[in-house]
């Protein structure tokens, strides 16, 4: 369906370089924030005006800019949301005064991959996905369409968000966030409602041939709703479409959140596995936020190819035998739903 | 590959609540421009807007939607959709089905609530009802829940083109099997966050703006949505088509976050890359539907790479100069226009034009005229270098 060559993350975890995951870092005021490294490839000028989302997505996306790409395509609910009410305060407080363009650039949410093309002066596709909790699942959809179009061609497609204060705010006052509480290596064992903030950008270079690949995606389902069936139904039509059927999900990946409203649905989704799926959890390491399902699908190439799973994200059951599937299943806020399975490459022929 | 067939599209903007009210003000040249009047801003005597005269609450009530939390961008919207539904003839079962995907573009959301954003942004306030409506997938997510939609919802933002794409979207959707009709378009409604951000960058005009003349000076924001339902021909043999979707390409000018390169590589590769999907050649675009936003840099360089591609620029207008440039409906806008035109046979006028620009001489139609067309494309180019064109071509 979807072959991954290249994958590379900036999340609250050391994902990024030779990631290091055994170890948990600890979540500071109920925020999870993303470890930035030392951006060694993007000129400091052009680094200081860029926003968080922007800085951590470019990070992300470049060591898998070396090689050319036909297009870029980004999953993002809020991009530079930061600049955009930095913005909205000069509008408030000056009084619609003479104001500067700068956090209005780089408020508008196609900014990220806009610097992205400009900086590797890609000419080709270019778009933004912004489709709330699953912005970057409809980029993984397009970018499955456009390698299908155009089969030769390498695409980069990422998922990425930042935490802003202001939208912490809003996602405060709305019950999604917890303000006081304690820190995300007790997340599950909360009672009640509301998860840790978190952050991240997740970059993969992917194409329709398995020549070098990584991992693949065998499998998709994107849909909204709130109703438990509707979960069921789309799972077991998952399972029985021809690409995965018969095959045996090794791991499930759960978007639990230690929000009790959310968890009918992943127990819903935990009683359909086979007995010795096993299953683990990651928003422990991330943190809530509308593009925490691509640091999960990072995670689930990670997993694939080097077969190591920290005891700190295993809910239930052992990996006996070799991981071969992946199936991550998430839910935004209840109403967005998805599911991707990740499986171990074909080998090339 | 499937042939593409619009067979509903609505429209609402400054002109007009309807398509056909769109289409008549088109054919007269009438200029929806004007001061703001339903919303405070200070620009309001002083930065004319194509605005839609109808208050917030009586969209509510036109749409009998009752629901907290909606904001004018989903209204208009939800206005556009309705249209769209109905031409098509979609049944309430059809338009419910799991096969009915809803691709939907906005660049302002529900930031056209800019002051309520603000005390929410800051906690200053209890919450308002509001606190999920402020993001761009809240039309989308609203329209499902409106509609009860199950099939696949997507919002796209590309700025500027971003309505163009989620066309393209919906196309490629079909093409691929994932939808069996897809509903596409974009909707933006005026916003202090908009007119505050561009009047910032220099490039809001304060007379009615000129598309492609030389003495221009600037754009004007609107408002307004426009939605089209498109379906796979074999799907629909016996249906109406008003056109069918025949090439589109998106492609970047990597050149500068707010302005488009001199040679404008992102149009001209949006415009070659569009016409060898429908495969054709540049002799048979009739018409154009240009981006003309009157901005100095914008209509410079889309006249440059329209004669870089076309040589003989074919007919071509601007209907900025009758809605102000709409941001995320403005490709949905543009293209429902281009429908009209090429259903109909007919081309409207660009106003305000009186000089064409010296290094090009480019004159755009400036009268209503019948015309046969076979093929019109539409133009859509945004911040970010994000350039798009789709080719209509007669059903």
């Amino acid at each position: 369906m979807l072959y991954f060559h290249d994958y590379s993350c900036i999340s609250p975890q050391p994902t990024y370089g030779n990631p290091v995951l055994g170890q948990l870092l600890a979540s500071q005021e109920s925020k999870l924030f993303a470890r930035e490294p030392a951006y060694s490839g993007i000129p400091p000028g052009i680094l200081r005006r860029m926003g968080k989302a922007v800085r951590i997505a470019i990070g992300a996306a470049l060591p898998l800019m070396k090689d050319p790409a036909m297009g870029i395509i980004i999953g993002t609910a809020n991009g530079g949301m930061e600049d955009c009410i930095k913005f909205l305060d000069q509008i408030i407080e000056y009084q619609e005064g003479m104001l500067t363009p700068g956090n209005f650039v780089q408020s508008t949410t196609n900014a990220i991959a806009a610097q992205l093309g400009l900086i590797s002066k890609n000419k080709g596709y270019n778009i933004t996905h912004v489709h709330r909790g699953l912005s970057f699942e409809n980029a993984l959809l397009d970018a499955i369409m456009i390698t299908r179009e155009n089969p030769a061609g390498h695409y980069l497609v990422g998922g990425v968000d930042e935490i802003s204060s202001y939208d912490y705010n809003i996602e405060c006052l709305a019950g999604w966030y917890r303000s006081h509480g304690i820190g995300n290596e007790h997340l599950y064992q909360w009672e009640g409602t509301g998860s840790l903030a978190g952050e991240g950008a997740s970059m993969f270079r992917v194409s329709a041939s398995p020549a070098g690949a990584r991992a693949q995606l065998t499998g998709i389902r994107i849909f909204q709703g709130e109703d438990l069936t509707r979960v069921e139904d789309e799972l077991s039509g998952l399972l029985a479409e021809p690409g995965m059927n018969g095959q045996h999900i090794d791991l499930l990946l759960s978007g639990e959140n230690g929000d009790a409203r959310m968890l009918p649905f992943y127990n819903t989704v935990e009683k359909f596995m086979q007995r010795d799926t096993a299953i683990a959890r990651f928003k422990h390491m991330t943190g809530e936020f509308a593009t925490a399902s691509a640091v999960a699908a990072w995670l689930a190439c990670h997993l694939l190819e080097k077969q190591e799973l920290p005891d700190h994200m295993l809910k239930k059951g052992l990996v006996g035998k070799e991981i071969e599937n992946i199936l991550v299943y998430n839910t935004f806020k209840g109403r967005q739903h998805s599911f991707m399975q990740f499986s171990k490459p074909l080998p090339a022929i | 590959m499937s042939r593409i067939v619009v067979t509903g599209m609505g429209i609402i903007s400054a002109i007009g609540d309807s398509a056909a009210k769109n289409r008549q003000s088109l054919s007269a040249g009438i200029c929806g421009i004007g001061h703001i009047e339903l919303f405070a801003s200070r620009y309001a005597g002083i930065l004319p807007c194509g605005e839609i005269k109808i208050p917030t609450d009586n969209l509510k009530q036109v749409l009998q939607s009752k629901e907290p939390g909606v904001t004018r961008t989903s209204l208009l919207a939800l206005h556009a959709v309705r249209e769209a539904i109905s031409d098509a003839g979609l049944t309430p079962e059809e338009v419910s089905s799991a096969g009915t995907c809803l691709i939907g573009a906005t660049t302002v959301g529900g930031m056209c609530l800019t002051d309520e954003l603000y005390h929410d942004a800051h906690k200053d306030k209890e919450g308002s009802e509001y606190l999920s409506s402020y993001d761009c997938a809240s039309v989308n997510m609203y329209l499902q829940e409106h509609l009860r939609l199950k099939g696949l919802i997507n919002t796209i933002n590309t700025a500027c083109s971003s309505s163009a794409n989620a066309i393209m979207y919906g196309a490629r959707l079909l093409r691929n099997g994932f939808a069996r009709r897809a509903i596409v378009g974009g909707v933006d409604s005026l916003a202090k966050f908009t007119i505050n951000g561009f009047n910032a960058l220099h490039i809001l005009s304060g007379q009615i703006c000129r598309p492609f003349d030389r003495d221009r000076s600037g754009l004007n924001l609107g408002e307004g949505a426009a939605f089209l339902v498109l379906e796979r021909e074999q799907d629909v043999p016996h249906k109406k088509q008003l056109a069918s979707l025949s090439g589109y390409c998106n492609a970047n000018d990597a050149y500068h976050p707010s302005s488009l390169s001199d040679q404008g590589d992102g149009p001209y590769l949006a415009m070659k890359g569009a016409l060898e999907s429908a495969g054709l050649s540049s002799a048979d675009i009739d018409f154009i539907n240009a981006h003309g936003t009157a901005t100095e840099n914008n209509d410079l360089v889309e006249s440059t790479s329209m004669l870089r591609l076309f040589g003989q620029v074919p007919s071509f207008c601007s209907s900025k100069s009758n809605t102000g440039h709409t941001l995320g409906a403005a490709g949905a806008i543009g293209a429902a226009y281009s429908i009209l035109s090429l259903a109909h046979g007919e081309i409207y006028p660009s106003l305000g034009f009186e000089q064409p620009i010296t290094q090009t001489g480019l004159k755009p139609a400036t009268d209503y005229r019948q015309m046969h067309l076979e093929h019109v494309m539409s133009n859509s180019f945004g911040f970010g270098g994000n350039c798009t064109s789709l080719i209509f071509s007669k059903s």
